[in-house]
């Protein structure tokens, strides 16, 4: 892609006009002579148009092309080369998430942006070599992304204490402010920063120093990652950070490290960890995950043991564990030091349980068994000690360079926020400038930061949002998407990849690397030239037009993966000093209570930066299945201790009570939700949510946890209490029903019964099926034969961690719209997919599985015969098609469907505004009554402003019907890229002949977007496809089997792999296998979890 | 027929003074007539037109303005409805239909009752049937008319409802024939037009009465237009008499069929505790025992406050108890089988629909039903209860009750919790739900009452024709046309 040099651009008062979208909009014409920048705001159909036309044309030729910088923008009038309406264009580029970028994939039409999928290119992807190319999906966050961009909330203006400013101006500030303080070489200037993996950021960054050699520098990250490098640097004595490679893991040891979902890199990791736990191996050398946690995280519910200890326990453990470890192979072979380690820890552990002793033994024992197969996690909640015996354990396992590595990884020069609140009260601060994040909303409670920031002179900030950080800002300057961004980023390996721009700023924002330009007075503040010049430092060898251009094209740069920092030596006196001074009693003396504290970062809104989007909101918590609300979780015997009375979902009570916790002398009351699981005596609370400004989506959900979090105690605190109070609140939960009741609806067995026994489910499925016992011929059988595909599903259960990433890349694929929390209650959220979970054995248990549920494509389906217009039926391709414009919308076909997975349309979704009362309230009618009112006072249904309506056209995928109300919708197997593949095929086949799609040609939404591969897609009519031989695998059922539907998707039973040696009264019944298609009679007395 | 029927006109000077033989019929033996103080068959149309040719009384102004505010409501709502979603239901994820199709059942349920009386027992001679069908045939038609309303405004897109009806020229796609749903719309528009026919043809003879008495130009003009002509001449009562007989046939085959087939419309499916083949006959039964519960409701006010005590008797009260305690008890028995065959199946999904029916979060809709549909028709066992018309009363209303509380544990309760589990979730009804509802009552009533002022109530001529049957039945135990049983 290409930008306008902005040097070339005559400006009305000398200021540059910088950016990609400044430059379109000077082509438009939006930037007069005077300098006067009339912010589109909001976007109009018209502006948007003529900025698209502009940035198509920039798109289309800097990519197909990429021959030389344009200099003029003409109108989209003349086709691009390479570009054809209709077909989706795809670039590389990558979401920066603090230190590391997820590669993506993100697909195109006509200019704009609309799905984002995995960059599947990227070499940083779990492979060991007995498979075909690994692979890497996405996560929940970069799936949703792409509705951020389009977020008609974001900052959309520049503004002076408030005051809208033009661009010139607010630009002109940004240079007098460089100016002004390179003339004081930087004193009184601070930067705040996020974390951030950019090399270009950090080129400028030194810069900066050199401009501003007393400037200082923080970061503020509300859930930091850094603590895995630091406890590296500080354990091995070089900046080096840890990177797992899970894929070859046989045995993981988790301590409180939840790597499948809120840790860095899950995608990856989620990949290696499927790798590793396929019982489709040939070798069977599947992994085996122990978890030590408090709060019952994705992890934790994936794991095939799992020890839930109050977090004060858990570095008590992680000793036990390293001493066992220590005990097991022999403290000698530790090294020189290990004598003093040894006694430090002996006499912290002392005196610990029979019980955890007797569970570290017997992991301990059969991770020394795995040898280098052995990997040690610590989570980031972790305090260093944890992390540094992690490391050690995995030093000593022989585990470097096999499933973990450690990778060369430049030191943290910048303070935390704690100390720049210090140098803020000390009035050592001029001119502070925030680059991203919200700390008035996110920084310790303690450092009271709405106050202490107002006493820097000058605030200058770029915020996404006019967030609850905008009012204590003096300059503010609206923040570039990512997907409208010149950058660059780094994933997880150190792989250097582009952020590329899709679009033109839809609201003028800018990118981080533009304003450190500019404050440094840099000759290139374009941000494309930034990046361009990053490079050119890191490509010193080959042409670098050809390698820049293949950077762009590939979405990373080859070979440039961090170095490994090779053989690494623990400093055992670290660990040991750490050791001695770690109290070992839980720190109850603090406060008053005796509860302890987790804050954990939410699973959907992360540290709140996702607030405002409605599908994360949306999104159910995989492990609770709640939407729209944050609550504060419990283990069942604090439940009982505390009296607390859940309501059952079942009976249609949707309220919970309401606690107050008092921890840090400070308050919260929230929604207390009852979760086996969650370790006794343990609180959990999480981030994110009870925003007063992220918008219109994100203002007002759940409580503010960070209101309770210090410096101190960032993630982990003491002394807490926790009461009743007599309020009570609705919580939207999309299943209420936590056990499966004894249905084999979901089917799992432990390894060594896998093995054991052939066949696991009954019969396999391959080929389709014969309908048992049927008196006429299914006349689609006919048509069957003659079709060339037969399209099925696989979905591994064994590989699914319930993550969530598909469900919001069929929102995002098929245009599902958000309804709003007072519709969840009502159960009335319309995903196409849902992942349903279950408790296996008992509630106590806390083994939970996953069922990814969609439309199973019946070849009998039961919602077919009986649509009275014919609005759903069968294609000859084994497809459940629905026809929304003619559906009348009865509903008969989803009461019909045993699966329950048609969606209903109550009402028109995607026209509701965002800021009526049915995204948050609890009251559908309310809702109702608002649109009818607005029905009545409009005359038609258009509910939502105009200007957003507009964004969100923008939004949507062209291929896929927007579906108005009163119509019932479905999965549709992504039928849209079915057909385009056939296309495609057709197309290509022309003259060879045969035009088939090739296995594996393309892949429904979901299937992209997963991170495990657990789902696979394909023809089942080529025995050899990979949904074939899925399907012929033993574990292969199918959900209902005795109702004789002869589904298309086909579910692979899930292995678990408990160790044998320590199946205790917990663990036992994990053998017991829920093969038989039924194996109680329906048996309603299954404990309620509510 | 007797030739009494021709008498539409009666002679004017048989009115005024009975004759003693009459005054004192002999009763001993005799059974209770179907008439009683019968004087003479202008006296019977005096006494049925008693109500329409007087001033319009208080309670049925007030009646009409309370149904008709319900019925503005009801337009209103579905109005609402219609233009703002469904969604303003309560139907949900999984329970796709709630209220809307529990209506839709109870009513042509009630609009079973009618054609019952009229043709059936028409069919089979019983005579009793004269006083109270055209009442139970107009409950028929605006409890039709009100089922047809549910199914209609319950769907996501109204306006294209008529993509139903199989218009292939207009819309180039037939409908889909397999769907129950399909041979709703044939079934209760077939029965809906048979209903029609069957009442306004017996409505003929009765409109020439009322033409012939009525004092005003405008009445007669329109009475006459209604009548199409009758004169009561011999040939035209032998072409009416025929047609009668044809259509009570027609009519008897659709009694049976439109209840099988909107049972269809659950049974079809595999939903458990819809999926069953009991369903047709349990649901004919159910709703020939909720329509005779609605034929009770309705009457016993009406005998009172349009002065019908002479012609509808508590012998007709009787033995309408007597038909709603066998229907009952076949419905009943239905409960049972449901139960044993989910018992016997051995399916667990059956057996867990049962058991959740009694035990579930919906218990109480359960009982409410068993109680009301099993346990108060057991009343009618007792000749006291049937002959204590407050009594009747209140129990009738108790059925109508159960009716849909049944209906509502058929269709809420079983979708509530199907197959998957994570489906799971619980119905509530918004307050649209009910107002539609009382809406649905609006039309009902208001229908109604201007039946009750401007048609004739009972089917006079027919009466008259069971008048000499009466008085004979009066004097004899055996012979006469009154071939009761």
């Amino acid at each position: 892609m290409k930008v306008v040099p902005e040097e070339s651009l005559p400006t009305g008062d000398g200021m540059p006009c910088s950016g990609l979208g400044h430059g379109l909009g000077h082509v438009g014409g939006v930037c007069s002579s005077d300098g006067q920048y009339e912010t589109p705001d909001p976007v109009t159909r018209r502006e948007f148009m003529r900025v698209m036309s502009a940035s198509l044309l920039l798109g289309g030729i800097g990519l197909s092309g990429c021959r030389r910088p344009v200099e003029k923008a003409v109108p989209f009038s003349r086709l691009p080369e390479g570009y054809l309406h209709g077909v989706p264009e795809y670039f590389a580029t990558s979401m920066p998430f603090r230190e590391t970028a997820i590669p993506l994939l993100v697909k195109s039409y006509e200019g704009r942006p609309i799905k984002i999928e995995a960059n599947v290119e990227h070499p940083d992807k779990p492979s060991n070599g007995d498979d075909e190319a690994g692979r890497i999906g996405t996560t929940h966050h970069a799936q949703a992304a792409i509705l951020s961009l389009y977020d008609p909330d974001r900052a959309t203006r520049f503004t002076y204490k408030g005051v809208a400013v033009s661009r010139e101006e607010a630009m002109s500030m940004l240079k007098q402010t460089g100016v002004k303080f390179a003339g004081l070489n930087g004193k009184g200037l601070s930067f705040l920063l996020e974390r951030s993996g950019s090399p270009s950021r950090a080129r400028l960054l030194r810069i900066a120093r050199e401009r501003f050699p007393e400037a200082r520098f923080f970061v503020h990250e509300p859930v930091d990652f850094d603590v895995h490098r630091k406890a590296a640097t500080l354990l091995f004595g070089v900046p080096v950070r840890p990177v797992y490679r899970l894929e070859h893991a046989r045995r993981i040891l988790s301590i409180d490290c939840d790597f499948l979902g809120m840790e860095e890199d899950a995608h990856r990791m989620i990949a290696g960890f499927a790798r590793g736990r396929n019982p489709r191996l040939p070798r069977h050398t599947m992994n085996r995950v122990y978890m030590v946690e408090s709060l019952f995280t994705l992890t934790g519910a994936n794991a095939d043991h799992r020890l839930s200890i109050p977090p004060s326990r858990i570095v008590l453990m992680t000793m036990l564990l390293f001493g066992e470890l220590g005990r097991q192979i022999g403290w000698a072979r530790l090294g020189s030091e290990s004598a003093g380690l040894e006694s430090a820890l002996m006499g912290r552990i002392a005196g610990l349980p029979d019980a955890l002793r007797g569970w570290a033994t017997a992991c301990v024992e059969d991770l020394v068994e795995a040898g280098s197969g052995a990997v040690v996690l610590a989570g980031h909640r972790q305090p260093v000690l944890v992390h540094m015996l992690a490391h050690t354990m995995n030093v000593v396992l022989g585990s470097i360079d096999h499933a973990v590595k450690y990778i060369e990884w430049p030191e943290s020069e910048e303070s935390p926020i704690t100390e720049l609140a210090a140098e803020l009260n000390r009035g050592g601060v001029d001119t502070l400038v925030i680059l991203g994040g919200n700390p008035v909303y996110s920084a310790p409670a303690d450092l009271d930061w709405a106050r202490t920031q107002r006493k820097a002179g000058t605030v200058i900030r770029l915020g996404e949002y006019e967030d609850e950080t905008f009012p204590v800002c003096d300059l503010h300057l609206p923040r570039a998407h990512f997907l409208e961004s010149w950058g660059d980023g780094v994933t997880g390996d150190g792989t250097v990849v582009p952020v590329q721009p899709l679009i033109a700023p839809l609201f003028g924002g800018l990118t981080e690397l533009e304003v450190l330009a500019r404050l440094c007075g840099l000759a290139t503040t374009n941000p494309y030239d930034i990046v361009r010049d990053t490079l050119r430092g890191i490509v010193t060898e080959g042409d670098f037009e050809a390698r820049w251009h293949k950077f762009l094209r590939d979405g990373y740069l080859e070979d440039s993966s961090s170095k490994s920092a090779g053989s690494v030596k623990p400093d055992l006196r670290r660990i040991a000093e750490a050791v001695r001074s770690v109290n070992p009693a839980p720190e109850h003396s603090e406060g008053r209570g005796t509860y302890e504290v987790v804050i954990a970062p939410d699973y959907r809104l992360d540290d709140g930066r996702h607030a405002n989007n409605g599908w994360l909101q949306e999104l159910p918590d995989p492990i609770t299945k709640i939407t729209w609300d944050n609550v504060i979780v419990v283990g069942p015997r604090t439940a009982a201790q505390l009296n607390l009375r859940m309501p059952s979902g079942a009976m249609g009570d949707y309220s919970v009570p309401v606690v107050r916790v008092d921890v840090n002398g400070r308050s919260i009351d929230g929604p207390v939700w009852v979760l086996p699981g969650v370790a006794e005596n343990t609180i959990g609370l999480s981030l994110g949510y009870g925003r007063s400004a992220a918008g219109r989506v994100g203002n007002g959900v759940g409580y503010n946890a960070y209101s309770v979090r210090v410096s101190k105690a960032l993630f982990i605190a003491g002394g807490a209490a926790i009461a009743k109070t007599d309020r009570m609140h609705s919580v939207a939960c999309t299943q209420w029903q936590s056990s499966s009741e004894g249905r084999a609806v979901v089917r799992e067995a432990a390894h060594e019964e896998y093995l054991a026994k052939a066949k696991l489910a009954k019969g396999s499925i391959v080929g389709g099926s014969q309908a048992k016992g049927a008196l006429y011929q299914n006349p689609l059988d006919r048509l069957a034969e003659t079709a060339s595909y037969q399209w099925g599903m696989a979905i591994d259960l064994s590989l699914c961690v319930g993550c969530g990433a598909c469900i919001v890349a069929c929102q995002s694929e098929n245009n599902v719209p958000v309804v709003g929390k007072a519709e969840v209650l009502r159960r009335r959220e319309m995903h196409w997919m849902r992942v349903d979970r279950y408790y296996v054995e008992s509630l106590e248990a806390a083994r939970v599985v996953w069922q990814p549920m969609l439309c199973q494509h019946c070849e009998a389906a039961p919602c077919e015969s009986v649509c009275p217009v014919n609005a759903t039926s069968h294609n000859d391709e084994g497809l459940n098609v629905m026809a929304y414009n003619r559906c009348v919308g009865t509903r008969y076909c989803s009461n019909n469907c045993p699966f329950k997975v048609r969606r209903f349309n109550y009402f028109d979704y995607h026209r509701r505004a965002l800021s009526g009362p049915g995204i948050k309230g609890q009251n559908s009618s309310s809702i109702a009554r608002t649109d009818f009112l607005r029905w009545l006072t409009r005359m038609g249904p258009e509910a939502r402003p105009k200007s957003e309506l507009d964004m969100l056209r923008l939004l949507m995928n062209p291929d896929v019907t927007v579906r108005m109300r009163g119509v019932m919708e479905k999965c549709t197997f992504c039928v849209q890229r079915i057909e385009q593949a056939k296309t495609a095929g057709k197309t290509r086949a022309v003259s060879a002949g045969g035009a088939t799609v090739p296995d594996g040609a393309f892949q429904t939404a979901c299937q992209q977007a997963c991170p495990a591969g657990a789902i696979v897609f394909g023809n089942i009519k080529t025995p050899r496809s990979r949904v074939s031989e899925a399907m012929a695998d033993p574990r292969a059922y199918r959900v209902l089997e005795h109702l004789n539907l002869r589904q298309r998707v086909a579910y692979l039973a899930r292995i678990t792999n408990p160790n044998p040696r320590m199946l205790d009264k917990s663990s036992a019944e994990t053998n017991t296998p829920m093969l038989d298609v039924i194996r109680s009679d329906g048996n309603h007395e299954q404990p309620q979890l509510r | 027929m007797s030739d009494s029927r021709q008498h539409v006109r009666p002679e004017k000077e048989t009115s005024g003074e009975l004759s003693p033989e009459f005054a004192t019929a002999p009763m001993g033996l005799a059974r209770e007539p179907l008439i009683t103080g019968y004087r003479g068959l202008e006296w019977i149309s005096d006494e049925a037109t008693r109500f329409n040719e007087g001033g319009a009384p208080s309670w049925w102004r007030a009646g009409l303005l309370v149904a008709l505010s319900l019925l503005v409501l009801g337009v209103v709502i579905v109005a609402y409805l219609v233009t703002t979603g469904v969604g303003v239901w309560g139907v949900s994820h999984p329970v796709m239909w709630g209220w809307a199709t529990i209506n839709f059942v109870w009513w042509i349920g009630i609009g079973h009752a009618g054609t019952l009386i009229s043709a059936i027992l028409f069919l089979l001679r019983q005579q009793w049937r004269t006083a109270v069908n055209r009442v139970a045939e107009a409950m028929t038609i605006f409890a039709v008319l009100c089922a047809a309303l549910f199914p209609i405004i319950h769907v996501g897109r109204v306006w294209y409802i008529w993509w139903l009806l199989p218009i292939p020229t207009s819309n180039a796609v037939w409908p889909q024939f397999h769907s129950p749903l399909m041979w709703d719309v044939f079934a209760i528009g077939t029965y809906l037009t048979v209903s029609i026919l069957f009442w306004y043809l017996g409505l003929m003879p009765d409109l020439a009465l009322m033409r012939d008495r009525a004092r005003r130009p405008v009445s007669r003009f329109f009475y006459g237009l209604l009548c199409l002509g009758w004169t009561g001449s011999q040939r035209q009562w032998h072409h009416y008499e025929k047609a009668y007989l044809i259509i009570a046939g027609l009519a008897t085959a659709l009694v049976v069929s439109v209840h099988s087939i909107v049972a269809l419309d659950f049974a079809a499916t595999q939903l458990p505790g819809w999926h069953s083949t009991i369903f047709p006959p349990y649901f004919v039964a159910g709703a020939m025992f909720s329509g005779f519960g609605m034929v009770l409701t309705l009457i016993i006010p009406i005998r009172s406050l349009c002065g019908l005590e002479n012609l509808i008797t508590k012998r007709h009260i009787d033995l309408i108890c007597k038909v709603t305690l066998a229907t009952g008890s076949i419905v009943a028995y239905a409960f049972v089988v449901e139960a044993c065959h989910a018992w016997f199946g051995g399916k667990p999904y059956e057996r867990f629909m049962i058991w959740n029916r009694v035990v579930g979060p919906y218990w109480w809709a359960f009982f409410v039903a068993v109680a009301c549909n099993f346990l108060v028709p057991q009343a009618f066992w007792f000749r006291k209860v049937r002959l204590n018309l407050r009594a009747v009363w209140v129990l009738s209303i108790l059925i109508n009750v159960g009716m849909w509380m049944e209906r509502f544990v058929i269709v809420v309760g079983s979708l509530h919790r199907d197959f998957v589990p994570s489906n799971w979730s619980y119905y509530r009804p918004t307050w649209v739900d009910v107002c539609t509802f009382a809406g649905s009552f609006g039309l009902f009533f208001t229908f109604f009452l201007l039946f009750l002022r401007y048609l004739p109530v009972v089917a006079v001529s027919e009466l008259k024709s069971i008048a000499s049957a009466c008085v004979w039945g009066c004097s004899s135990t055996s012979d006469g046309p009154d071939t009761r049983r």
